[in-house]
């Protein structure tokens, strides 16, 4: 019988490879981001000249500055801010209320409704057929063209469901017999308990409204509708240097060595912040379903 | 009882959804059948609204009545559209016509445009198209063959005869001999690109200015012998292009009589022989493979330059590891002059012209016309459409239009004296002023990439810089090799053709880069050229010859 109190001397050696092999993987995957970071804050001649690894070199905030003062910028964080705030919190009604629905066995024609879900999974109908329906209903140049069409992700639904159906039945009944209704029992009890994947989905949901460049350019026909996203995209895919953001002449070279490195970080930096908070529903929500009672 | 209630608690039989599938299905159909065509298309009787009766070349266009036309503009993000714009403030003034602008990031231009015109969606006029990009709306009809429509134009006529721009409108023409984009017109061909020389480190040791290849290889042997460890030229445009140092083979191809780099094309025809040839296995694209091999092989040219990003190159020349490198003058100006008189004292630059080759002074063909419009077809369908016809003429082709759009408001962002035109004071283009407050595209929406080009070559030349001037009025005095003839392919063959040619134009640039820089041996050449047969090069070069056959029977 093996001992769960002192750790064998395999155990040992795989806790050491183990270690090894994740810190590799985490500078790894680190480093291009430290590098980004220190890029932003770095003078333009050790830039070109590639001196700059970890750590800023002629630390200055020339670029930082030019692009605070370009009010399109500003604009577009702010429409960035709006449509994942709006977009998430779509996505999470509809998505839980789906799941819930869905997580109830005697639910009628509860395959179907999963099929369906599961159908959209595999087949789209295609970029233009999209465009034109998004068109026609009229969302086109507002918050909804990226709300609604991509509020409910199935690969979140069906966690949700799972989670949904691992919750004990005798809760609810217990909670029925005491007069609650449907929609009290979701929201009075099912939901409180569902702290853990309603965080981790609300993180999934809002990282990816976040991020999203696509739905916003493809649905609006103005440059002060966009996110800021594009705003980036346009910068290292367009401009050839900052001109755009209103540098002037002697900063363009500077702006021009590092705008990409300080937009990147100011557009990853809100996310970067609200990660560590939101971890422990990671951890806790993994464990959540692993013991059976 | 019971059956009843169960139907009622919403479990819809097989043959109610069955029913109702069927209703949807046959909406969908009448909701997308092909609606009113307008009547026969030639017919513009009931299209005259708010037009002009007697609009001719040189007459100001002034709407009947207040019109508004759509229009996709490519936003540049180096000005980034403004509604305040005096640009649109004065177009509505002078005309009476608002446009209202669809704004597309200039990032993602041509996938949006592919999207808007799929769903039947896209703006009336779409700017800013490069042929031969509109070539794949052709087939599902949903632009204009705006051939047909051009005796709408007066303006857009007379500069086509008077420039005799006859076979580069023909060079587009598609197989049912319509073209279907309002090229950019020039009077005469702009040259772009060529080398540029630290002409300080040249006098340093004495060394002439080059005019020919063959001296560009003196000087550069020279430069070698006095700066051993260093590569005298590195190169830079080889990123974001199938054809690394796109630039260099460009030109250098030109004084070859080659399309080559970013003018590379598999066919060319050959004027004595008179039928398409391939391009890349012709004596003069060899002859110029060789000339670059003697260059690389005596390490004059530093062999990154076919991978190296823009920034690495122009990095090296401000470290004064290289003094020479490829330019144009735009770059010239506010890149090199501007970095190297920062951190170099006494260093010059200059761009010289073109230097000659075998096939003397000549400039390419097929270089005056420019990206252009697009028409919707949808805009044939409204009333307005002569109006709006006649409005594109205006703006984009008339001398006072194309005026407009370049540089301003007389008195308020330019004044103008015997030809030269100089911005109002307090108004910058291009860093030309850094200390003026304003700057004629951001702030006004002038000298905008989507409203400004082609135009006389006293309009083209008058924002030249100095060494611009000097360098276009050099090369303007070069022959215009003639442009290869029309040889539109019809949509079956185009499709085989496709297959057919970007295997051979892979093969045929990696196996040039591979001679260039000593890869490949200069001796395997036919072997070269067996690959390529095998890859289909004479079907290829049959088929087009086929086309021209075709079209200039049909066509005379």
């Amino acid at each position: 019988m093996v001992s769960v109190n002192r750790p064998t001397r395999g155990y040992r050696v795989f806790q050491g490879v183990n270690g090894v092999i994740l810190t590799l993987v985490v500078v790894v995957t680190l480093y291009p981001f430290v590098n980004i970071v220190a890029r932003s804050f770095s003078g333009e001649r050790q830039i070109r000249a590639g001196e700059v690894t970890l750590w800023p070199k002629g630390f200055n905030l020339t670029t930082y500055k030019i692009v605070f003062q370009d009010s399109m910028f500003w604009r577009n964080y702010g429409n960035t801010v709006l449509y994942t705030v709006v977009s998430t919190a779509v996505a999470m009604v509809l998505t839980t209320c789906y799941a819930y629905v869905l997580s109830k066995k005697h639910l009628k024609g509860r395959t179907a409704l999963v099929g369906i879900a599961v159908f959209t999974m595999f087949f789209t109908g295609g970029l233009i057929p999209n465009y034109v329906l998004v068109t026609t209903l009229g969302l086109k140049n507002g918050v909804w063209a990226i709300a609604l069409p991509n509020a409910i992700s199935v690969f979140n639904l069906l966690v949700m469901k799972a989670f949904f159906e691992s919750l004990p039945t005798d809760l609810e009944e217990a909670a029925q017999l005491d007069g609650l209704s449907t929609y009290g029992i979701l929201l009075r009890i099912v939901l409180p308990l569902s702290k853990a994947v309603v965080a981790t989905m609300v993180l999934f949901y809002s990282v990816s409204f976040w991020n999203s460049w696509f739905s916003a350019f493809l649905y609006m026909d103005h440059t002060d509708l966009m996110p800021v996203t594009v705003y980036l995209r346009n910068l290292i895919q367009g401009a050839t240097g900052g001109a755009n953001a209103g540098a002037g002449t002697e900063q363009l070279s500077q702006v021009g060595a590092n705008i990409q490195a300080v937009t990147i970080v100011l557009t990853a930096l809100p996310i970067l912040c609200v990660y560590p908070f939101v971890q422990r529903y990671f951890v806790s929500g993994v464990m959540l379903g692993a013991v059976k009672g | 009882m019971k059956n009843a209630g169960q139907k009622n608690t919403g479990r819809l039989s097989r043959r109610q959804i069955l029913s109702a599938a069927g209703f949807v299905g046959l909406a969908a159909l009448t909701g997308c059948g092909s609606g009113d065509d307008g009547g026969d298309s030639k017919d513009l009787s009931k299209k005259q609204n708010g037009a002009m009766k007697n609009y001719r070349a040189g007459q100001q266009f002034k709407a009947a009545k207040p019109l508004s036309f759509s229009l996709l503009h490519n936003n540049n993000p180096v000005y980034p559209l403004k509604s305040g714009w005096l640009f649109w403030k004065e177009v509505t003034r002078r005309t009476g016509i608002t446009l209202k602008p669809v704004d597309v990031p200039l990032a993602d231009y041509e996938k949006k445009r592919s999207v808007l015109i799929g769903a039947g969606d896209a703006p009336f006029l779409i700017p800013k198209t490069y042929h031969p990009s509109e070539v794949a709306f052709v087939s599902s009809g949903a632009i204009l063959p705006v051939s047909e429509y051009v005796h709408l134009m007066p303006n857009f006529q007379d500069k086509v005869r008077k420039w005799k721009l006859e076979p580069e409108l023909d060079s587009i023409r598609q197989s049912d001999g319509k073209y279907y984009l309002l090229p950019g017109l020039h009077e005469k061909a702009k040259s772009g690109y060529s080398l540029s020389f630290r002409t300080d480190i040249l006098e340093k040791h004495g060394l002439t200015v080059p005019t020919s290849w063959d001296e560009v290889y003196d000087v550069l042997k020279a430069l070698k012998a006095e700066y051993p460890d260093k590569y005298p030229w590195t190169d830079r445009w080889s990123t974001n292009t199938p054809f690394p140092c796109g630039a260099l083979f460009s030109y250098l191809g030109q004084a070859y009589g080659v399309k080559a780099g970013w003018t590379y094309d598999n066919l060319t025809f050959d004027t004595t022989a008179r039928k398409f040839v391939f391009n890349a296995t012709t004596d003069a694209y060899r002859q110029m493979v060789e000339y670059l091999r003697k260059i690389v092989a005596e390490k004059l040219i530093d062999p990154e330059s076919f991978t190296q990003q823009d920034d690495q190159a122009v990095q090296k020349l401000l470290a004064e590891k290289s003094y020479v490198i490829s330019a144009n003058p735009q770059e010239l100006v506010q890149n090199y002059r501007y970095n190297l008189g920062k951190q170099v004292k006494g260093a010059k630059i200059e761009m010289v012209p073109v230097p000659l080759g075998p096939a003397g002074p000549v400039v390419l063909g097929g270089t005056r016309l420019e990206n252009g419009v697009m028409i919707s077809s949808k805009a044939l369908k409204s009333d307005t459409f002569v109006a709006m016809m006649q409005f594109v003429d205006w703006l984009w082709y008339s001398d006072e239009g194309q005026k407009l759009c370049k540089w301003g408001v007389k008195g308020t962002t330019y004044t103008e004296s015997g030809g030269q035109y100089r911005l109002e004071p307090g108004i910058s283009l291009m860093g030309s002023d850094p200390d003026a407050a304003k700057d004629l595209q951001k702030d006004y929406g002038f000298f905008n990439g989507v409203f400004t080009y082609g135009g006389s070559w006293d309009l083209v030349s008058s924002s030249f810089s100095p060494d611009e001037k000097e360098f276009q009025d050099a090369m303007a005095q070069r022959k215009e090799l003639p442009i290869d003839p029309a040889h539109p392919l019809q949509s079956v063959e185009q499709e085989q053709a496709t297959l057919w040619d970007t295997p051979l134009k892979d093969h045929a640039i990696q196996n040039t880069l591979k001679f260039v820089l000593g890869k490949r041996p200069l001796s395997e050449w036919d072997a070269y050229v067996a690959e390529l047969k095998a890859k289909n090069m004479q079907q290829l070069v049959d088929v087009h010859n086929k086309a021209y056959d075709r079209f200039q029977q049909a066509n005379g």
